[in-house]
């Protein structure tokens, strides 16, 4: 049903179907949320001054920060007793932090789960797949709706969230999954798995997969398809909405689809929030169209993607992102955990006041970070928190690893054996091109 | 998705320097039947008198079967086929139900009226039964049919219905609507203002919310009728507080 909505629109429809809930969406933030009330008050401005998307760069940005800071209710359109989900979608970093945190009423559920299905639908999914989902639920906010749609489709389901790679592949077998849904990471995992049990892919029933919610480099992609031998397609969702499901590959793998109906996106210069011309890239920019709970007007998602508006070879005319070429922060991801540098440089200088610098080394396997170690240098040598160096080295590995929910090695070295910055603040990368299966764990 | 009767884009209107309605936008597609809802002083009104000419929009545009009607006269656009059934009927009621209705087709011309006619009367058979009987004397329920007959008497290709259920007992009500809902099944396009948000969601496929001058919800009836602000409207309920339980 959802795709037959994809189909049937036009390109004029589209505008038309956005133009007016544009209006909707201003209409009810200024009537119904503390925030953009107070914020367009501020302005001397109306929702009616905005006229059509032609207009809309005359509305000012909503961040990151913005949604912290007007934690718990101030980005609320509707009392708690509508909501039916919240979402900490962001975890506090730092001490007496806020955390973000999202709501979903009905419709916002549905409508996140409709979307799901029509990225199923549209890489041809159907009641008789199988589709099996391999997530960390507590990592990843958004896995449940890769459950819940391949439900509402019919597709049976073989639930597997933390076991192991061996186990993911014996029920991968034994129920003939023909869909394998996953982060990048454990799928690189599972690979190594099958080579070291010298399993034959043939054996699979595999039809597809289906990788998320990072972005999926194109290495990866080569590396999956060859290994499983069947094509690896990626998706995309802002992280701070807890959602996967806003743009997809179909199987022309010529960008994600975005679901234009329900999210209206902009591409912005990250220095100067200018737009920029089309087909060039920039920071991807969303304002939710009937999102109920918590909608968001010019959101800077800190991706940076271009937008293509030719029609697609699948025969779509919908709009497409190409897969997020990098961050406008220093958001990092190991597999599949959002890391920070900033966030990481807190917390080791609240626990060792005679830091010097540290560095944060991620090794990278098929473009996948896989493996985070810390390297610290002090200022001076012996006099340790915690009495001796390795009592000290552990405090440190215990604290992040609770703190990051992330398993990382710590190394102390000379500050002058620290390897130089790369572009991300304080961290290198370190490119295995074999994923360390001792450490990839089950995720 | 089909072609668009009517489109609505960005209008907004007022008197003096009262401004009623704020950037409205909403469509019609061919064949649809599409409720306008909203309480009393929402802009019901302003914004019918504006889609058909009696009023003039001070900034956006009315596109009906894809040209602009805003600055044509009423006579022009009921000329198009965007024909209004006003609130309160506006009958006359001294003149027979039989006038009353040739009347309705008078822009189109003798000839049509005779053809038309005969389809009306079917329809409505009670009509029929009283045509010779002056408008003022017919029941509440049958003066709303008069009107709705005499709409379409003009040959509409969109019909506006404002607040069909108006100062109507509950059972004729039910009739007005069974008569709409006919009406769409037969492929009358149908836009339906009212302050009767569940009546009025019970027979149309989508529905806009009109508050203070602007839209403020939208989607298909289904969804509206589940939606707590829908419900909170009708049901007089009030919230404070984002905590309130």
């Amino acid at each position: 049903m959802a795709q037959d909505i994809a189909d049937k629109l036009s390109f004029e429809q589209i505008r038309l179907l956005q133009a007016e809930r544009l209006q909707m969406t201003l209409n009810r933030a200024y009537l119904n949320m503390d925030f953009y009330r107070g914020r367009m008050d501020s302005l001397g401005m109306l929702p009616e001054d905005i006229g059509g998307m032609e207009d809309l760069a005359a509305f000012p940005f909503t961040t990151r920060e913005d949604l912290r800071d007007h934690y718990p209710y101030g980005l609320f359109a509707v009392p708690l007793k509508s909501i039916v989900r919240l979402k900490i979608t962001a975890p506090p970093l730092k001490e007496n932090e806020k955390p973000i945190v999202v709501g979903f009423t009905r419709h916002d559920v549905k409508m996140w789960q409709d979307l799901m299905v029509r990225l199923y639908e549209q890489l041809g999914v159907t009641e008789r797949d199988i589709v099996q989902v391999a997530f960390n639920y507590s990592l990843f906010p958004g896995a449940f709706t890769f459950n819940q749609a391949a439900e509402a489709i019919g597709a049976t389901l073989a639930p597997s969230a933390t076991n192991s790679a061996v186990m993911q592949l014996q029920v991968m077998r034994d129920f003939r999954s023909t869909i394998l849904a996953t982060t990048a990471s454990f799928a690189l995992h599972i690979i190594d798995t099958m080579r070291d049990l010298g399993a034959d892919p043939g054996s699979l029933h595999l039809r597809l997969v289906l990788v998320g919610p990072d972005p999926l480099p194109e290495v990866t992609r080569s590396r999956l398809e060859s290994a499983f031998g069947v094509p690896v397609f990626g998706l995309y969702g802002v992280s701070e909405m807890g959602e996967p499901g806003m743009a997809g590959e179909c199987p022309a793998k010529e960008g994600l689809h975005l679901a234009q109906d329900q999210f209206l996106a902009e591409i912005v210069h990250p220095a100067t929030g200018k737009p920029v011309p089309a087909g060039q890239e920039g920071e991807l920019v969303v304002t939710t169209l009937t999102t109920e709970a918590y909608p968001l007007i010019r959101y800077r998602t800190g991706d940076i993607t271009v937008l293509r508006e030719s029609p697609c070879a699948c025969g779509s005319t919908w709009s497409r992102i190409v897969p997020i070429l990098r961050r406008t922060d220093n958001r990092l991801s190991v597999r599949g955990i959002e890391v920070y540098p900033e966030y990481v440089e807190h917390l080791l200088r609240s626990l060792d006041p005679m830091l010097h610098d540290f560095r944060l080394v991620v090794h990278t396997a098929w473009g996948v970070g896989e493996q985070l170690d810390l390297l610290v240098a002090r200022t001076r040598g012996n006099d340790f928190p915690g009495s001796n160096k390795a009592q000290y080295l552990d405090l440190l590995r215990s604290h992040i690893r609770r703190r990051l929910g992330l398993g990382v090695r710590v190394l102390l070295t000379d500050p002058d054996r620290l390897p130089g910055e790369g572009l991300t603040y304080k961290t290198v990368f370190r490119n295995a091109e074999t994923a360390q299966s001792s450490a990839a764990g089950s995720l | 998705m089909g072609f668009c009767v009517l489109r609505v884009k960005g209008v907004s209107a007022g008197y003096d320097s009262m401004q009623v309605l704020r950037r409205v936008s909403f469509h019609l597609e061919e064949g649809e039947i599409v409720a306008l809802i909203g309480s009393n002083g929402a802009g019901k009104s302003t914004l019918l008198r504006t889609i058909s000419g009696l009023h003039r929009a001070t900034e956006g545009e009315i596109l009906f079967s894809g040209a602009p009607i805003h600055g044509k006269s009423p006579e022009e656009i009921v000329g198009l086929g965007l024909v209004q059934v006003p609130e309160a009927r506006q009958l006359f009621p001294n003149m027979t139900v039989l006038e009353n209705l040739e009347l309705g087709g008078y822009l189109r011309g003798r000839k049509y009226v005779a053809q038309a006619l005969p389809g009306v009367l079917d329809r409505f058979p009670v009509l029929a039964e009283r045509r010779r009987q002056r408008a003022g004397t017919l029941s509440g329920g049958e003066q709303q049919m008069l009107s709705i007959g005499r709409a379409l008497m003009a040959g509409p290709r969109l019909l506006v219905l404002d607040e069909p259920s108006m100062g109507l007992a509950p059972l004729i009500i039910e009739e007005i609507y069974e008569i709409i809902a006919n009406l769409y099944r037969s492929g009358t396009t149908i836009l339906l203002v009212e302050q009767n948000a569940m009546g009025a969601l019970a027979v149309a496929q989508r529905a806009y919310v009109l508050e203070t001058g602007r839209i403020v919800l939208s989607g298909s009836a289904e969804e509206l009728l589940e939606h707590d602000d829908v419900q909170r409207a009708y049901l007089g309920r009030d919230y404070q507080h984002k905590w309130e339980k």
